[in-house]
């Protein structure tokens, strides 16, 4: 299963490389929301400091539903999840593959907006980068993992584009509450320290079980 | 008497408020080629996607080798190719870049993917995107994709459309080379072609089986 997935995760970020569709938009949407709320605080360095650090949650969350928007987008044109459902492959594979994808697009994303976000928000100190890049890389597994499973269902639906945001929010608000906690735990300041990274690897531990399970299904007629 | 490769039985599919497939009953043997004609909209694609197990139905049943069609197993999957109305391909990529993709999912590291292209002569278009290609151009590459593993069950929907005079002397040809080995179901608006295939032609009008 796992070259399967591999393979298809591959296609995925070659299309990629070659559009620029995901990405980009990506960028642009994250880049805009940070500095929109750098000038929205006018530099505030106190409590507006750690409301920076929750605001990039927010920012991930959306900018991942950018993404998952099309999730499925280039198997759509010309019928090519039909092909990958005939193909004699465990279906998780199509699953785990378009996952590892957008785990692949957010981990880009972050890779710039990251720094951009902490030398706008942080230059008198901020939070510990280790534990804010693990929380990420964490929560982007879990945003992946749900997104993927979303955007499956939705996949039939005429209006998914507005189904699909309304399957994944109210799922990811575990993980923003997680990474808000995990990311204020960061300060220094507050008692959270492993909790909440140890919820987000629950929380991803059990959507992988919970996907795995029903994507056979899901990704059917 | 070997038993049926497709079964369908009093087999349904409802869209909404439209029936698309009215209790079809049919058995195909294998090895058994059955050309379905029919006028747009009678259920030959839907039929198709049932057999393929794409679509689950409304009421009865649609079975591969007696196995429900949706829940086929990978190893009776390995055996089945459907081509549709669309080519099945990734448009980003190139056309041996979607055969090796195939192949790779079937297991088949080793085709030449060269020899494939050349036989439905796109050997020197390999290296284009696809996002390129005209109607008919494509139709040849999923006509290559659906072949390359050597199914034992080949199921194409109207896969003339498109297609030049050349396309359709190589569609033939491979259709002929599959009688009597591979199970084939052709949905198509020729009505010669059961006559030149010495095929079963099987009628389709408003979701029922004449």
């Amino acid at each position: 299963m796992i070259p399967a997935a591999l393979a298809i995760a591959r296609v995925k970020f070659v299309l990629e490389l070659r559009r620029r569709e995901v990405i980009f938009a990506m960028l642009l949407f994250i880049a805009a929301t940070i500095v929109i709320v750098h000038f929205a605080l006018s530099g505030d360095t106190g409590a507006g400091s750690r409301a920076a650090a929750g605001m990039l949650w927010a920012a991930v969350v959306f900018t991942a539903v950018l993404g998952l928007l099309r999730t499925f987008a280039a198997e759509q044109e010309e019928g090519a999840l039909d092909a990958l459902l005939l193909a004699p492959i465990d279906r998780a594979a199509i699953w785990i593959g378009a996952a590892l994808a957008q785990f692949g697009f957010l981990v880009v994303v972050e890779i710039v907006a990251v720094p951009v976000w902490w030398v706008l928000f942080f230059q008198a100190g901020g939070p510990s980068i280790g534990t804010v890049v693990v929380a990420l890389l964490l929560a982007n597994i879990g945003i992946a993992l749900v997104g993927t499973l979303a955007a499956a269902l939705a996949l039939g639906a005429r209006t998914r584009d507005v189904l699909l945001p309304v399957l994944v929010l109210p799922l990811v608000i575990p993980i923003v509450l997680a990474g808000v906690t995990a990311t204020y735990g960061a300060f220094g300041e507050e008692v959270g320290g492993l909790r909440p990274l140890g919820f987000l690897a629950l929380y991803d531990l059990v959507f992988v079980v919970l996907a795995w399970g029903t994507s056979e299904h899901l990704l059917g007629d | 008497m070997e038993p049926p490769v497709v079964t369908l039985t009093e087999c349904s599919k409802r869209f909404g408020d439209r029936l698309a497939l009215r209790k079809a009953t049919l058995t195909v043997a294998p090895g058994e080629t059955i050309v379905l004609l029919g006028p747009n909209g009678a259920g030959k694609s839907t039929l198709l996607r049932l057999v393929a197990g794409l679509l689950r139905p409304t009421a009865g049943s649609a079975q591969i080798a007696g196995v429900d069609a949706t829940s086929a197993p990978r190893s009776l999957r390995a055996g089945i190719a459907y081509a549709g109305h669309r080519s099945q391909l990734y448009r980003g990529l190139t056309a041996r870049e979607n055969l090796e993709l195939h192949a790779g999912l079937h297991g088949q590291r080793d085709l030449d993917i060269t020899a494939l292209l050349n036989q439905v002569g796109l050997g020197d278009r390999a290296d284009e995107y696809i996002d390129g290609f005209s109607r008919g151009m494509l139709q040849r590459l999923a006509l290559a994709r659906a072949t390359a593993h050597q199914p034992a069950l080949l199921l194409l929907d109207e896969p003339a459309s498109g297609l030049d005079a050349d396309g359709r002397l190589l569609l033939d040809a491979t259709l002929r080379a599959g009688l009597g080995t591979r199970t084939q179901l052709v949905a198509s608006h020729d009505h010669e072609l059961p006559e030149r295939l010495g095929a079963r032609a099987v009628h389709l009008n408003a979701g029922s089986l004449a």
